[in-house]
C-alpha cells in the first residue's frame, strides 16, 4: 500500500514537473509502479543528471531507493552527482542517502553513516546558508548520544534555522524547528528553554501532536519519549516534500 | 508467539499471593561469611600492544558449579587470570560455608606467561560418575581428571586437548548420542600467541562482520579418554569471535542443537542432524545480526514446552543493540521478543541465566552487565574516533586507541527479571539486593544449602565474586531432581524433565555448561507454587527413552536413575 501511494505521488509530481528531467522522472514513477525497481531507479537517475539541483527529484529518488532497499546504489549515485554538480541540494541529498541507510545498518555502521552524512550536511551549509541546510545539520546532530557532546552544536544550527525561518512567511515545515530546537535545549539540560520553544511552536502550530506530547510529559517519561524519537534504529523521515512543494509554489 | 492470551493459572495466582507476602530483599550477600576469599585479577600484558589489549581482555572471571566430591552439595570453582593468579576450588561444607581445597586438588596453577584462565567447565569426560574439570584458557586449555579423593590429575596431553586455541568458553554434551560427553570449545582470538604476537593484525577486522576470530572446535570423545578434533566433519567451519556456546534440543527431536554467540558479528545456530553432523541454520532460524553476542542460555520461559534462548548484546547510550530473547516458534525459527518483554536493555550484557528464584513455576532471568568500571573518562569517544576514521584497518591492533584508565559502559547494574506469567518480565534486582555495579561476567545458580531456594554466585572481573544466599521468606514449594544416566551419559547431560502442576507443564533440562563464564548446578529444580506433590515427572533421557517417576513429594531432592523406574531420596 505504501509503495502504491508513493508511486502515485511520484507520477503526480512528475506530471507537475516541467524541466529537462521531467520525462525521465515520470518514466521512473511508472516503472516503479510496474515493479521494475531497476528501471525506475535508472530513469530517476537520468532525471537527476538532467536536473541535479532538483531537491524534489533527489528526495523522490531516495524514497524510491528506500522502498527497494537500494541504499548503496543511492549513496554511490549521489557521490558521483555531487562531484559533477556540488550544490546545497546535491550535498543534502547525498547526506540523506547515508541517513536513509542507518536503520538498516548495524550499530557501529550507523555511527559511520551518521558521521559521513554530517560531513555532507556541512558542505551543504558551505554551499548555501539556508533554513534547510542549517535545520538538516542541526537535526542530524541531535541524534548523537550525549557523550559525544554534539548537542550544543545542534542547538547552534537550529537557532540559526529558527532565525532564518523568522524572516520567511510561516510554512508548515517550520514546526520541525520548534520540535528539534526544543529537543536540543532538552539535551543540553536547558529544560525551561526547551519547554518555552515547544510552547512557542504549539502556539504557531496548535494541531501539532508532537509538541503537545512533549509539553504534557516531564522527567523520565519525557526522556523516554525524546529518546524514542531520536532512536537511530527508527527510520527518520527524510522526505523533503514539504520543502520542495513550498519552494515550487513560490 | 508468546501466549499473551494465556489465562492466569492457579499456580500463578498462588505464587502472586506468596510473593506479595514478603517485601524485603530475598537475596543476601554472604560472600565473606561463606569463606570465599577470592579476587579475580586481569591479565597484564607485556607486549607492544599491552596498552590496547588491556581494555579488550577484561575477561576471565568465571565460576563453575558442580558437586565434585559427590557429597550432595554443589561446590565452586573460581578463576583468576593474572599471571600469578590462582584458581580456586571451594568445597561446600553444607552449612553455607566453603573451604578452599585448591592446593590439595592440584588445580590452582593454570596461569602462566603463555596462558590465562578464561572460563571453566565441569564434565564427566570418562563417564566414571565423577565430574572432571576443563580449564578454558587464552593460550591452551587444560583437562583435569577427578581422581575421586579430592585430587585431580592433568590429562590434557593424553586427552589430545593441548592445542593452543585461545578459548573463552566450552560446553560438553553428547552430540552423537554414543553415551559420552563431547566437548565444544569456543575461541575468541584466532590461533596467535596473544601474549607475544608476531603480528599486529590479530584484532577484529570489523565491528559487525568479523570472521578472523577463533571460531568453534568440536572434540569428539572416543570413549577411551581421548578427544578427536572433528570440527569440519561436524559442520563447524566458522571463524567468528566466539564468546559463548549454548546447547539445547530446540526442536524436541531428541538431539542437541547449538547456538554460538559471537562478538563483532553474527551469532550462529546449528541444528543437529542426528548423524554426527550439524547444519548451519542461522539465516532461517535467527537471521544474520551484526551485534555483540556475549551470552547464550536456554530455558522455557513461557512454559510452552519449547526451549527459548536468551542472548546478551550491548545496549548503551551510544549503541542500542538490545539483547535477544529468542522465543522458540517450534519450527526451528525464533522470534526476538526482548523488547516486548522488557529484557532488551540491560547495558553491556555478559552472563544471563534462567532460574526460578521464587519457586512460582516460571523461569526468571538474572543478568550481569558492564564492561570496564574505571576512571571518569569515557573510552567510547576514542573508539568512535577510530571507527569514523576513513580507511582504518581495524584488524591492526596499532590502530586501536589505548584505554588507559578510562571506563567503558562501566558501573552498570545487574538485573533480576521476575517472570510475569510468561508474557513479560519486571526488574526486581534492587528490591532483592542483587543490583550490583561490579563488572559481572559469569553466573552460577545452585541451591547451595539444599533448602529449596536457588542461590546465586557472580564472578566479577578484577574484583571479588558475590555469593548471594536466597532467603526468600515466601517462596513457593519446590522439587528437585538429581539425574543419573546408565545407558545414557552418566551425568545425564541433555536429559529433559517435564512435570505438570496446577495445569502448567514445566520443562527443565540438564545442560552441559550453558551461559557465559558460568556453569550452574546440574540438578533440575522446579518451583511448585502452593503444590506440595507432583503426580509424576517424565524424564526423556539423552538416548531418547522416556521414563515416568511418581507420585512424588515436594520440598525435597529426588535422585532419578535411568531405567530404575523409581525415585530415591538424593542421599539413598
Amino acid at each position: 500500500m505504501i509503495g502504491l501511494a508513493l508511486t502515485a505521488v511520484l507520477c503526480l509530481a512528475a506530471a507537475a514537473a516541467a524541466g529537462p528531467g521531467a520525462e525521465a522522472f515520470e518514466s521512473g514513477g511508472k516503472l516503479l509502479a510496474a515493479g521494475d525497481a531497476e528501471g525506475a531507479l535508472a530513469a530517476m537517475e537520468e532525471a537527476l543528471q538532467a536536473e541535479p539541483d532538483s531537491l524534489r527529484f533527489g528526495s523522490e529518488y531516495r524514497q524510491a531507493a528506500i522502498q527497494v532497499e537500494a541504499y548503496d546504489r543511492s549513496i554511490a549515485f549521489f557521490e558521483k552527482l555531487v562531484d559533477v554538480h556540488p550544490s546545497a541540494n546535491t550535498h543534502l541529498n547525498h547526506g540523506f542517502a547515508y541517513v536513509d541507510k542507518i536503520p538498516a545498518a548495524g550499530a557501529i555502521t550507523q555511527i559511520i553513516l551518521a558521521n559521513t552524512a554530517l560531513n555532507h550536511f556541512a558542505k551543504a551549509i558551505e554551499s548555501e546558508e539556508a533554513w534547510r541546510t542549517y535545520f538538516t545539520r542541526g537535526a542530524s546532530l541531535l541524534f548523537w548520544p550525549k557523550i559525544f557532546e554534539r548537542a550544543p552544536l545542534a542547538v547552534a544550527d537550529l537557532e540559526e534555522a529558527m532565525r532564518l525561518q523568522g524572516k520567511d512567511p510561516v510554512r508548515s515545515y517550520h514546526v520541525r524547528t520548534y520540535i528539534s530546537l526544543g529537543d536540543g535545549y532538552w539535551k543540553t539540560n536547558q529544560i525551561e528553554k526547551a519547554r518555552t520553544t515547544w510552547q512557542q511552536g504549539l502556539d504557531a502550530f496548535p494541531d501539532e501532536e508532537r509538541l503537545g506530547k512533549r509539553l504534557a510529559l516531564e522527567g523520565n517519561p519525557l526522556a523516554a519519549y525524546i529518546e524514542e524519537a531520536l532512536d537511530p534504529n527508527t527510520r527518520v523521515d527524510t522526505d523533503l516534500r514539504e520543502i520542495w512543494e513550498a519552494e515550487e509554489s513560490e | 508467539m508468546i501466549r499473551y492470551a494465556k489465562s492466569i493459572s492457579g499456580l500463578l495466582l498462588s505464587a502472586l499471593a506468596l510473593y506479595a507476602a514478603a517485601d524485603g530483599p530475598w537475596f543476601k550477600d554472604v560472600t565473606e561469611a561463606a569463606g570465599i576469599r577470592h579476587r579475580h585479577t586481569k591479565r597484564e600484558f607485556d607486549n607492544p600492544y599491552a596498552d590496547i589489549m588491556q581494555g579488550y581482555t577484561a575477561l576471565g572471571a568465571a565460576v563453575a558449579v558442580a558437586d565434585f566430591d559427590g557429597d550432595g552439595y554443589d561446590d565452586l570453582f573460581l578463576t583468576d587470570s593474572g599471571v600469578e593468579g590462582k584458581n580456586r576450588l571451594y568445597r561446600n561444607e553444607g552449612d553455607f560455608t566453603f573451604r578452599d581445597v585448591s592446593s590439595r586438588a592440584g588445580i590452582a596453577d593454570s596461569n602462566d606467561e603463555r596462558n590465562a584462565s578464561a572460563d571453566a567447565l565441569w564434565f564427566d569426560y570418562d563417564n566414571d560418575g565423577r565430574v572432571d574439570l576443563f580449564v578454558v584458557r587464552f593460550g591452551a586449555s587444560q583437562l583435569f581428571r577427578n581422581l575421586g579423593d579430592g585430587r585431580f590429575r592433568d590429562v590434557t596431553h593424553e586427552a589430545g586437548l593441548d592445542r593452543r586455541r585461545n578459548a573463552i568458553t566450552a560446553v560438553a554434551f553428547d552430540y552423537d548420542r554414543d553415551s559420552d560427553l563431547d566437548l565444544f570449545v569456543g575461541s575468541y582470538f584466532q590461533d596467535v600467541d596473544v601474549f607475544s604476537p608476531d603480528t599486529p593484525r590479530f584484532f577484529p577486522e570489523s565491528f559487525e562482520t568479523a570472521e578472523n576470530g577463533g571460531g568453534v572446535a568440536v572434540y569428539r570423545n572416543n570413549g577411551h579418554g581421548r578427544f578427536d578434533d572433528v570440527s569440519r566433519e561436524a559442520g563447524f567451519a566458522i571463524s567468528g569471535w566466539t564468546l559463548d556456546l549454548g546447547h539445547a534440543d530446540a526442536d524436541n527431536d531428541g538431539d542437541e542443537d547449538l547456538y554460538v554467540a559471537a562478538d563483532f558479528g553474527a551469532d550462529s545456530f546449528f541444528v543437529n542432524n542426528g548423524d554426527g553432523t550439524f547444519t548451519n541454520r542461522t539465516e532461517k532460524a535467527i537471521g544474520i545480526d551484526t551485534k555483540k553476542g556475549m551470552n547464550i542460555d536456554w530455558g522455557d520461559y513461557d512454559n510452552d514446552g519449547l526451549l527459548d534462548a536468551f542472548v546478551t548484546n550491548i545496549t548503551d547510550e551510544y549503541m542500542r543493540e538490545g539483547n535477544f530473547l529468542w522465543h522458540n516458534n517450534g519450527d526451528l525459527t525464533f522470534t526476538d521478543v526482548a523488547r516486548e518483554t522488557e529484557t532488551d536493555r540491560t547495558g553491556w550484557g555478559w552472563g544471563g541465566k534462567f532460574f526460578d528464584y521464587d519457586n512460582d513455576g516460571w523461569l526468571d532471568l538474572f543478568t550481569v552487565n558492564g564492561w570496564v568500571s574505571a576512571g571518569e573518562g569515557n573510552y567510547v569517544v576514542d573508539i568512535f574516533a577510530m571507527i569514523t576514521t576513513p580507511g582504518v584497518d581495524f584488524a591492526d591492533a596499532r590502530n586501536w586507541p589505548p584505554m588507559g584508565t578510562k571506563s567503558l559502559s562501566g558501573y552498570q547494574r545487574s538485573r533480576l527479571f521476575r517472570n510475569l506469567d510468561g508474557t513479560g518480565f519486571r526488574d526486581e534486582a534492587a528490591r532483592h539486593g542483587v543490583d550490583s555495579i561490579a563488572d559481572g561476567r559469569g553466573i552460577g545458580v545452585a541451591d547451595f544449602d539444599n533448602d529449596g531456594r536457588l542461590d546465586l554466585i557472580v564472578a566479577n572481573a578484577d574484583a571479588e565474586p558475590e555469593l548471594y544466599r536466597n532467603e526468600a521468606p515466601a517462596a513457593g514449594h519446590w522439587i528437585a531432581f538429581s539425574l543419573e544416566g546408565t545407558t545414557s551419559n552418566r551425568t545425564a547431560v541433555g536429559a529433559q524433565a517435564r512435570l505438570t502442576v496446577n495445569g502448567e507443564t514445566l520443562l527443565r533440562f540438564v545442560d552441559g555448561g550453558n551461559s557465559f563464564a558460568g556453569q550452574s548446578s546440574r540438578r533440575l529444580h522446579f518451583g511448585l507454587g502452593e503444590a506440595t506433590t507432583v503426580d509424576n515427572v517424565e524424564v526423556r533421557w539423552p538416548l531418547g527413552t522416556r521414563e515416568r517417576f511418581g507420585p512424588l513429594k515436594g520440598d525435597r531432592i529426588h535422585k532419578l536413575v535411568e531405567g530404575s523406574g523409581k525415585a530415591k531420596r538424593k542421599d539413598e
